[in-house]
């Protein structure tokens, strides 16, 4: 609970409309999109300019105000869970694509904007922004960085770290510090966007972001193959790469989300099919059709039967499918663990095998879909956070799948981030140097630590 | 308080499939005006899930959020997990209603409305006089009041008459092939009478009588919305009664809001089946009559789907224009809903408002003649934003212009069974 002279205070900076302290308000903001128990804010604010932003930090920092910072809150690991109450600050309202410069590629834009936002102004001038998390429609630049969303099209294109410019923030005293900026090539000082990136809120206030642009690919294919074998599919998926052909997006499906998603969507999914591959090759019309020739052929070699998405609507199907697969999924039961443990691409054979045996020995539910291309899987648990015996067998399960991912060379998230849920494995990827620099990092910056404290174990 | 808190939890099955993914930002109209999670499905559902599961002691407190909604039903359309919130919220309406009690009068009103539409007809002349004096012309048929509390609103005027009184009963249609009855709701009946006359003017032309009732009887959606379920029920029981007194066939509507009271949720909430298909009158034309009609109308027009509109033929407004009137078509890029939400607008008018004006700037900017809307609330609030944004365009129902066209006899058709 805040002083009433305290909520004064930041009533002071807000003005009335944009400061919320009664708990119909703050428990709005007790959750993110994963599964933890929910922890309210004492008090959740919107500023919408700069000048706003510096004075809560100060009075955060006085008063030792926990300050968490949210745009959309569709993260995936409890990031933006207040797990010490104090402040939650809300970067939805600084929401402008400041400029969008066609000539040097690059968009200045706060953090509150949208993704898919961005992705429409550079297709209206026919550029491209690639990195595209499941929740582009709402999440917001802020949080892609500070989680380093990732997508449909790591493989080819890369993750937000890979369009990070430039970035503009606060530091805990209040301070403007500026990283990166609008050149392709800078040597000045330390590279601040790549430490910002995937900082989860815990290094300063994130307000502004160059981010780059590129040319729009001429031509695009899409097709899907069927698969009797799920381990056969995960070859071909190593056999792709392994010919050196990066097709823009190269998803798989399991059985059982295959399944899920007919029984959803009512579309004419081949269930039987043991694993579907939906790729989709893009660039210079010639070279798309010689790679698509490439990649008929290894299909053919693993028994894969091809499917042409030859229309403009039967394409829109595939990936509408694929869209689907996590909704449908959690239309069976009533809680859905999404994870996003990420293997070297060789090893997704391996991986998935492992995901396999895990579900049969824990017996739970385990749907799997996922960026195959870039070793990113989506094991998905449904089940029922009110089965207490069910959630410890799925606790067992989680932990296995990470540790599973980490013998394979892999990593406990390829694009969620720890936040809280995952804070617990992270020595055993990283070992316990890695823990000791990242906490003098921490306290270097942040000594009172007030920035997000307690994610990452910190 | 256990009691409510046990009623709550009985949504829980419902609630639970929320995976709080958070996809009803992207459609949810005053979310995207707002951008706080109260303001959306995702925090509404959070707050009722943490009054049952006991982390939030004042459960009467929430009401405020559940009530600030629009109930356009976008968030359900387009959850991933099919979670159904229009249900939902309305239930907890109603179940929070009971500690945070409508003031007396309100409920007195309200029920003395739906009870007694008789006099509410009689009421009828005084209020528009009242209107009449108490209010500045500001377009055809479009008024300002002068009262401090409504002058930021620019009204549709209620009629002397309502349109019962001259057309109830059976019209008779020369070459009759077949009857239905006409359900004009109150909107139509008070507001925009010259609907309810295209519509058995049109009907007759196609060779359908229409019977028109005596007396309207709500459908009983403001009662609903506004958390009275029981009133809600009693209304939708008393027209079913009624419809099937009569022994139609067919129930036509002109009023999607109207339709969804009485057939989507009505058959869900009362648990009756009916013997009688509810249907918009733009539906029964071009599916039932499958009218083969054309006309000239030679202007800039576009479309706004109202929300209620039926979700099995929400492209039907579009092909009904494309298919009968020759005119320069443009479909408006926003899709959001009006912000009218009937008592929503009541209580949140500018809120209600900001939404609509999105949306008038749009058509005057694109310079649209005429605006068709097939719905009387979504028609009286966007008339409204469109005399605020200083632009012409006119707003109209569909079946008024092909009715002109019928008049006139300036289309040409042939007719099909």
């Amino acid at each position: 609970m805040l002083r009433k002279s305290t909520v004064g205070k930041f009533r002071e900076i807000l003005g009335g409309n944009n400061c919320w302290d009664s708990p119909e308000d703050v428990i709005c903001y007790s959750y993110d999109a994963a599964y933890e128990e929910p922890v309210p804010p004492d008090i959740v604010v919107k500023p919408g300019n700069y000048d706003q932003i510096g004075k809560i930090i100060g009075l955060c920092a006085e008063e030792n105000i926990p300050l968490v910072i949210r745009g959309a809150g569709t993260n995936l690991s409890g990031g933006t869970v207040p797990l010490s109450g104090g402040c939650v600050l809300l970067t939805t309202g600084l929401n402008r694509i400041i400029e969008f410069n066609t000539e040097d590629l690059y968009a200045v834009v706060q953090a509150g904007v949208i993704t898919a936002e961005l992705a429409l102004e550079a297709e209206k001038h026919g550029l491209f922004y690639p990195p595209d998390p499941a929740s582009m429609k709402v999440s917001t630049i802020g949080g892609n960085v500070a989680e380093n969303a990732g997508g449909l099209r790591g493989l080819k294109y890369g993750v937000t770290k890979d369009y990070l410019m430039g970035v503009r923030f606060y530091d805990v005293e209040g301070n403007l510090v500026i990283g990166g900026g609008k050149t392709v090539k800078q040597a000045t000082g330390f590279n601040l966007p790549g430490l910002m990136v995937s900082s989860e809120g815990l290094l300063g206030v994130m307000v502004e972001f160059i981010l780059r642009v590129i040319p729009k690919p001429e031509s695009s294919k899409s097709l899907m193959v069927v698969y009797s074998d799920i381990i056969r599919a995960c070859e071909t998926v190593a056999e792709i790469i392994a010919s050196r052909i990066f097709p823009a997006t190269l998803e798989i499906l399991d059985n059982f989300t295959i399944k899920a998603v007919r029984e959803a969507v009512k579309t004419e999914f081949p269930t039987d099919a043991d694993a579907l591959l939906l790729i989709e090759i893009d660039g210079h019309p010639e070279v798309v059709n010689e790679e698509f020739d490439r990649i008929l052929k290894i299909c053919n070699s693993f028994n894969g039967v091809v499917r042409v998405a030859n229309s403009e609507s039967e394409r829109d199907k595939v990936w509408e499918a694929r869209r689907m697969a996590l909704s449908s999924l959690s239309r069976l039961r009533p809680t859905v663990i999404l994870e996003d443990a990420t293997v070297p691409r060789s090893k997704v054979p391996a991986m998935m095998k492992a995901i396999q045996e895990i579900s049969a020995k824990h017996d739970i539910t385990i749907g799997t879909f996922g960026h195959a291309g870039d070793g990113n899987l989506h094991p998905t648990i449904i089940t029922d956070k009110r089965d207490r015996d069910e959630m410890g067998r799925v606790k067992k399960g989680i932990d296995e799948i990470f540790h599973a991912a980490l013998k394979l060379d892999g990593t406990l998230t390829g694009e969620h981030g720890i936040g809280f849920l995952k804070a617990g494995y992270l020595e055993g990827e990283l070992g316990a140097g890695t823990i000791n620099f990242m906490k003098k990092l921490k306290q270097g910056v942040d000594s009172k630590n007030i920035l997000n404290p307690h994610k990452m174990n910190l | 308080m256990a009691g409510i808190i046990d009623e709550l939890r009985e949504l829980e099955d419902s609630i639970i499939r929320c995976m709080k993914c958070g996809t009803c930002q992207a459609v949810c109209p005053l979310y995207r005006k707002d951008l706080v999670e109260p303001s959306v499905a995702r925090g509404k559902i959070a707050l009722i899930e943490s009054v049952y599961e006991g982390r939030l002691e004042k459960a009467g407190d929430i009401l405020k959020h559940l009530e600030y909604c629009v109930l356009c039903g976008r968030c359900r359309q387009n959850c991933p997990s099919d979670v159904k919130t229009d249900e939902i919220f309305l239930k907890a309406r109603a179940v929070l209603k009971k500690i945070k009690k409508m003031p007396g009068w309100q409920k007195g009103l309200l029920g003395f409305v739906m009870d007694h539409p008789e006099q509410v007809t009689k009421l009828l002349p005084f209020i528009h006089v009242c209107l009449r004096i108490g209010s500045r012309r500001v377009g055809d048929d479009v008024l300002r009041p002068l009262m401090p509390l409504m002058s930021e609103r620019n009204v549709v005027s209620v009629k002397k008459e309502p349109f019962v009184r001259k057309y109830k009963g059976l019209n008779y249609a020369e070459n009759e092939r077949m009857r239905v009855l006409y359900y004009p709701g109150c909107s139509v009946n008070y507001v925009y009478t010259n609907w309810g006359k295209a519509v058995v003017e049109t009907l007759k032309y196609f060779g359908v009588s229409v019977y028109v009732p005596e007396v309207v009887r709500c459908c009983g959606i403001p009662a609903a919305t506004m958390g009275d379920i029981e009133l809600y029920r009693k209304m939708v029981n008393l027209n079913f009664d009624y419809f099937a007194a009569i022994g139609t066939d067919y129930v036509i509507t002109s009023c999607p809001t109207c339709e969804y009271g009485l057939k989507e949720m009505g058959g869900r909430e009362t648990k009756r089946e009916s013997p009688f298909r509810i249907v918009d009158i733009l539906v029964f034309l071009d599916e039932v009559l499958k009218i083969d009609f054309t006309m000239p109308f030679d202007k800039k027009i576009s479309l706004h789907l109202p929300c209620h509109y039926d979700c099995t033929h929400s492209d039907l407004p579009g092909r009904f224009l494309q298919r009968h009137f020759s005119s320069n078509y443009i479909p408006l890029e926003n899709t959001d809903c009006c912000g009218f939400g009937g008592t929503f607008s009541l209580k949140y008018y500018r809120n209600s408002k900001e939404i609509a004006l999105a949306k008038a700037v749009e058509l005057r900017d694109k310079r649209i003649d005429t605006l068709f809307i097939a719905c009387p609330g979504c028609a009286m609030h966007l008339t409204d934003a469109v005399v605020s944004a200083g632009c012409e365009t006119g707003v109209l129902n569909p079946i008024e212009v092909l009715y002109e066209g019928i008049r006139k006899g300036s289309g040409h058709s042939s007719l099909h069974c």
